[in-house]
C-alpha cells in the first residue's frame, strides 16, 4: 500500500490530474462565458409570444414573458412571482411590471396581441382597433385589414423619404445664404467697433441677401409649401389602439417601425422576422439612446479604429524591433530599453488614455489647431478627442506588443541567410529588406493579431480621447476628404457600457448588451482569423531551412 | 623550392621583386596579419600568405587553428562579429581592403563565399541565384535569366532544376542546395570564391560532385578552400597551406607539400600523427 502511494507520487500522477484540472477549469469558465453570450445574444431577436394576464385586482396586463423569480419566506408558502415586459412606456411610464403568480386569474395568448416597434417610447403590446388614412377609416373587422395596414405602412415610409429629400433640397438652396449670413452676423456682433472698411462689408453683405431672397423667393416658397404639405399628409395616416386595460391611443404610422403579431406567427415567418431584426441590428444606426435599432455606427468606428490603429503601429514597431536587433549595438543600454518596452505592455491602459488626452489631444492636437485651424477657434478640430488620437493611443499601447512579437521574429531568422545576403554583397539594408522582414513576417503578424485582440477590446483609455455615445457622423463618409479624422466615433466595447450601465432603462437594454457583446467578440475573432490566414500563408512560403 | 623562399614570400610582396610563386600571379596577399577575436588572444599571428590567381589553394590544419578566421578575413564577413581587431594588411589585386576607398559590397561581390552549412535563401531557386546580381544593381529581366542560366550551369545544377526554377530552394536536397550557394556566389561573377569546407556536412556522392564542380573553376577562378579532409586537398587544390594555432606553418603546392614536406610539423600533420 505504502509503496504504491510512492510510485503514485514518484510518477507526478497527481501533478498531472492537478494541470488538468486546471485546464478542464479554464476551459469551462470561456465556454460557460461565450454560451451565457450567445444564448442571451442570439435569442432576443426571436419573436416571443405574447399574453394576457388577468389579475385578481382587475389589473390587466399584456406583454412577453421575460423573468420568474422564486421568494422563500419563512413561515408562510413560497411566493413566485413572474415579470412581464409591457412595454407602453408612454402609458405606463415603465416597461416591466411583476406580479405574483397567484394573483393570476388568466393567463391566454390572444392571436390578435399585437407588437409594435415603434421609433420612440419603446414598444406597444396590445390590441389595433382600425386604421386611419387620408380617404378612408377601416374597421379591424374589415376584410385583409393587417395587409391593409402593412401597404399603407410602406406608403408612409416613401413619403417620409421623399419628406427627407425635399429638406434636403431646401437646405441645398438656402446654402449660400447661410454662408452670408455667417459673414455678417460676426460683423454685426461688435457693429459699434467696425471700421469703415467693415461696415461697408456688412452692407454689402446685407445687399447680396436682399438680392439672394428676391431672386430666389418663388423656389423657396414652392419648396417651404411642398413640405408643408408633405408634413401634413404624413399626419394624416394613423391608427388606433388600445392597452390591455381598455386605454386607447393613437399612433402615427410614420412613427412604426414595424409590428407583427407574434401568436399567430409559424416558424417560417418568425425566422424571416429574426432575420431582419438580426439585419436591422448590424446594418442600422441606434435609437432611443441606444437601447433600440442597430450597432452599424459602432461596427464601422470599431473596426475602422482597429484598422488605424494598426496602420500606425505595425510600421514604428516594425521599425523599433529591427533597430534594437540590427543596429544598436547590444549591451546594457539596448537591454534597459528593451527591458522597459517590454514593461510598457503592463501599464494600465486608463494611464494610456490620460497620457493620449494630455499629451496628443491637448498639446499635439492643440498646437496643430493654433497653426492650421486657427480661424475655428475657440471650437477645436483636433484638439479634441476623435478617431484618430483615439488610435494613436491605443497603437502607443499596443506598442510594446508589435515590437516583443516581431523581435522573436527577427531573432528567428536563421544567422546562415543574412551572412549568406551579405557575403553577396548586399548592403544591410538590403539584407534587412530582402532576408530579415520577409523570413520574420510571421512575427510580425504574431504581433499584429496580439495587438487587434487587445485594441479592439479597450474600452477605458478611448473614453476620454474621442469616443462618443452617439456619434452624428461616420469617420468615414461620401463628403470629402472622405477620411474625417477628427471625427468622434462610436465603438462596440463603449457601447456595451453604455447601453448596460448608462441607459435610463437599463432593464429593458440589456439583450442589447449581450448581442453587442456578441458581435465584438465576433468582430475581434474575424479580424484575428483573417491574420492567422494571413501568417498561415507567410509561414508556407518562408519556412525556414530544414536539412 | 627553399625553406626561406615560403617563409618569406608575403613578407616580400611589396618590394615586387617576388611576385610569383612558381611565377604565378598572385591575387590575395597578407602582410604580417594579426587578428584578434578578444584582445590579448590572436587567433591569428603574423600570417604572410600570397595566393596565386586563378588557382585552387587549400587550407588545412588542426580544429581550431585559425582556418576559417583567415578565410573570413579575406571578404570581411569577421567585421560582423563585434570587437574584433585586425593588425597588418590584406590585399587583393594590390589593394588594402581595409582602405577607405574600398565599399565593402564591391569587396564581396568581388571575393564570393560558399559557406559550410549550405545557406539558401527561403525563395525560389531562380530568385536564389538571382539575388547578388540584383543587390548590385542588374534588373534587366533577360540579362538575370542568362546569368541564372550559365551559373547554374558552371555549378552543374543546371540540369536537374531546369524545369523548376521557380520552386522553393528548400526543397533541393542537401547536395543540390550547396550546389545552388556556389552557383549564388558565381551569379556575381566573383573574381574568387571561398569555400569554409563546402562538403563536410554531404555525403560522398555529393562530395564528389562538389569536387566536380571545383575542378570546373578551375582556370576561371580563384578558389580558396578549407577542407579538414586531406585526400580532398590532395585531389582538389594546386596549392597548399597548412595551419597551426593561428599561424601560416607552410604554403606551398599541394605535390610538394604532400609529398616532400618542409616542416616537421607539415610531416606529422599530414601523416596522421597528430590533428
Ligand atoms: N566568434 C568568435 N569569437 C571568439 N573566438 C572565436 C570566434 N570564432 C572563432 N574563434 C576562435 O578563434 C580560433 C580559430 O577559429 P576558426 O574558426 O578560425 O578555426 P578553424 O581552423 O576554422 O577550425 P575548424 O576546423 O574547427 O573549423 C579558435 O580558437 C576559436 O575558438
Ligand atoms: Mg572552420
Amino acid at each position: 500500500m505504502k509503496k504504491g502511494n510512492e510510485d503514485f507520487i514518484k510518477k507526478g500522477d497527481p501533478y498531472i490530474l492537478l494541470t488538468s484540472m486546471g485546464l478542464v477549469f479554464t476551459l469551462t469558465m470561456v465556454f460557460v462565458l461565450l454560451g451565457i453570450i450567445l444564448v442571451n445574444g442570439l435569442g432576443i431577436f426571436w419573436p416571443s409570444d405574447l399574453y394576457e394576464v388577468k389579475l385578481s385586482d382587475n389589473r390587466v396586463l399584456i406583454g412577453e414573458k421575460w423573468a420568474t423569480d422564486l421568494k422563500k419566506s419563512q413561515g408562510e408558502a413560497d411566493i413566485t412571482r413572474s415579470q412581464l415586459k409591457i412595454g407602453n412606456r408612454d402609458i405606463y411610464g415603465f416597461d416591466f411590471a411583476w406580479f405574483q403568480d397567484k394573483e393570476v386569474e388568466s393567463i391566454v395568448a390572444n392571436p390578435e396581441l399585437v407588437l409594435i416597434e415603434r421609433y420612440e417610447y419603446g414598444n406597444f403590446y396590445g390590441y389595433i382597433e382600425s386604421l386611419h388614412t387620408e380617404s378612408n377609416i377601416y374597421d379591424k373587422s374589415s376584410e385583409n385589414f393587417v395587409d391593409k395596414i402593412l401597404v399603407t405602412l410602406s406608403m408612409v415610409d416613401d413619403l417620409k423619404e421623399e419628406f427627407v429629400d425635399k429638406r434636403k433640397e431646401h437646405t441645398d438652396l438656402l446654402s449660400p445664404l447661410n454662408e452670408i449670413r455667417r459673414g455678417s452676423s460676426l460683423l454685426k456682433m461688435n457693429e459699434e467697433y467696425l471700421s469703415s472698411d467693415e461696415k461697408e462689408l456688412l452692407s454689402e453683405y446685407e445687399q447680396q441677401e436682399k438680392d439672394f431672397l428676391e431672386s430666389n423667393n418663388h423656389d423657396i416658397v414652392i419648396i417651404e409649401n411642398e413640405i408643408s404639405d408633405l408634413d401634413k399628409r404624413i399626419n394624416e395616416f394613423f391608427i388606433t389602439v388600445r392597452t390591455g386595460d381598455g386605454i386607447e391611443k393613437e399612433i402615427h404610422l410614420k412613427d412604426i417601425v414595424r409590428f407583427h403579431q407574434p401568436n399567430i406567427m409559424n416558424v417560417f415567418s418568425k425566422t424571416i422576422h429574426y432575420l431582419a431584426k438580426v439585419w436591422e441590428f448590424v446594418y442600422d444606426g441606434p435609437r432611443e439612446s441606444n437601447t433600440e435599432g442597430g450597432v452599424f455606427p459602432a461596427i464601422f468606428g470599431t473596426v475602422m479604429m482597429v484598422i488605424l490603429m494598426s496602420i500606425l503601429v505595425v510600421p514604428f514597431g516594425v521599425l523599433t524591433a529591427l533597430y534594437l536587433n540590427e543596429y544598436a549595438k547590444q549591451g546594457p543600454i539596448i537591454r534597459m530599453i528593451r527591458l522597459s518596452v517590454n514593461n510598457l505592455a503592463g501599464v494600465p491602459s486608463i494611464v494610456y488614455g490620460i497620457f493620449g488626452l494630455g499629451f496628443f489631444v491637448y498639446m499635439i492636437g492643440g498646437s496643430i489647431d493654433s497653426l492650421f485651424f486657427a480661424d475655428k477657434l475657440p471650437e477645436p478640430t483636433l484638439g479634441t478627442g476623435g478617431i484618430l488620437w483615439a488610435s494613436v493611443t491605443l497603437a502607443l499601447l499596443t506598442l510594446p506588443v508589435v515590437v516583443v512579437a516581431t523581435e522573436e521574429g527577427i531573432l528567428a531568422v536563421p544567422k546562415a541567410n543574412k551572412e549568406g545576403a551579405l557575403a553577396l554583397g548586399a548592403t544591410k539594408w538590403q539584407m534587412i529588406k530582402d532576408i530579415v522582414l520577409p523570413n520574420a513576417m510571421p512575427g510580425i503578424l504574431t504581433g499584429l493579431i496580439l495587438a487587434i485582440s487587445r485594441g479592439a477590446g479597450e474600452v477605458a483609455p478611448l473614453m476620454i480621447t474621442g469616443v462618443v455615445k452617439l456619434a452624428p457622423a461616420m469617420p468615414f463618409d461620401m463628403e470629402f476628404p472622405f477620411l474625417h479624422l477628427d471625427r468622434k466615433f462610436m465603438h462596440l466595447g463603449f457601447h456595451i457600457y453604455d447601453v448596460g450601465f448608462q441607459s435610463p432603462n437599463v432593464e429593458a437594454a440589456m439583450p442589447m448588451v449581450y448581442s453587442t457583446a456578441l458581435l465584438l467578440i465576433v468582430i475581434v475573432v474575424l479580424l484575428n482569423i483573417f491574420s492567422i490566414y494571413l501568417r498561415n500563408q507567410l509561414k508556407k512560403k518562408y519556412k525556414t531551412s530544414s536539412f | 623550392m627553399s625553406d626561406k623562399m615560403v617563409v618569406d614570400i608575403g613578407k616580400a610582396l611589396t618590394s615586387e621583386k617576388i611576385n610569383s610563386i612558381n611565377e604565378e600571379k598572385i591575387i590575395i596577399a597578407t602582410e604580417n596579419l594579426n587578428f584578434y577575436y578578444v584582445a590579448d588572444k590572436p587567433a591569428l599571428i603574423d600570417v604572410n600568405i600570397a595566393i596565386p590567381e586563378k588557382k585552387v589553394t587549400a587550407f588545412i590544419g588542426p580544429s581550431g587553428c585559425g582556418k576559417s578566421t583567415l578565410l573570413r578575413c579575406f571578404n570581411r564577413m569577421n567585421d560582423l562579429i563585434p570587437d574584433i581587431k585586425v593588425h597588418g594588411k590584406i590585399l587583393i589585386d594590390g589593394d588594402d581592403i581595409h582602405s577607405n576607398n574600398i565599399r565593402l559590397e564591391d569587396l564581396r561581390k568581388k571575393v564570393g563565399m560558399v559557406f559550410q552549412r549550405s545557406n539558401p535563401f527561403p525563395m525560389s531557386i531562380y530568385e536564389n541565384v538571382a539575388f547578388g546580381p540584383k543587390v548590385n544593381g542588374e534588373n534587366s529581366k533577360s540579362e538575370l535569366d542568362a546569368v541564372v542560366e550559365s551559373s547554374l550551369v558552371q555549378a552543374d545544377l543546371w540540369r536537374e532544376v531546369k524545369d523548376r526554377l521557380n520552386d522553393s530552394a528548400l526543397d533541393l536536397s542537401g547536395g543540390q542546395q550547396q550546389r545552388l550557394c556556389i552557383a549564388r556566389a558565381l551569379a556575381n561573377k566573383p573574381d574568387i570564391i571561398l569555400m569554409d569546407e563546402p562538403a563536410s556536412a554531404l555525403d560522398p556522392i555529393s562530395t564528389g560532385k562538389i569536387e566536380e564542380t571545383i575542378e570546373e573553376l578551375r582556370g576561371n577562378y580563384t578558389v580558396v578552400i578549407v577542407t579538414h579532409n586531406m585526400q580532398q586537398a590532395a585531389r582538389v587544390s594546386d596549392y597548399t597551406a597548412f595551419m597551426m594555432v593561428g599561424e601560416l606553418v607552410e604554403f606551398n603546392d599541394t605535390r610538394s607539400l604532400f609529398t616532400n614536406p618542409n616542416k616537421k610539423l607539415t610531416e606529422e600533420y599530414i601523416t596522421g600523427r597528430f590533428g
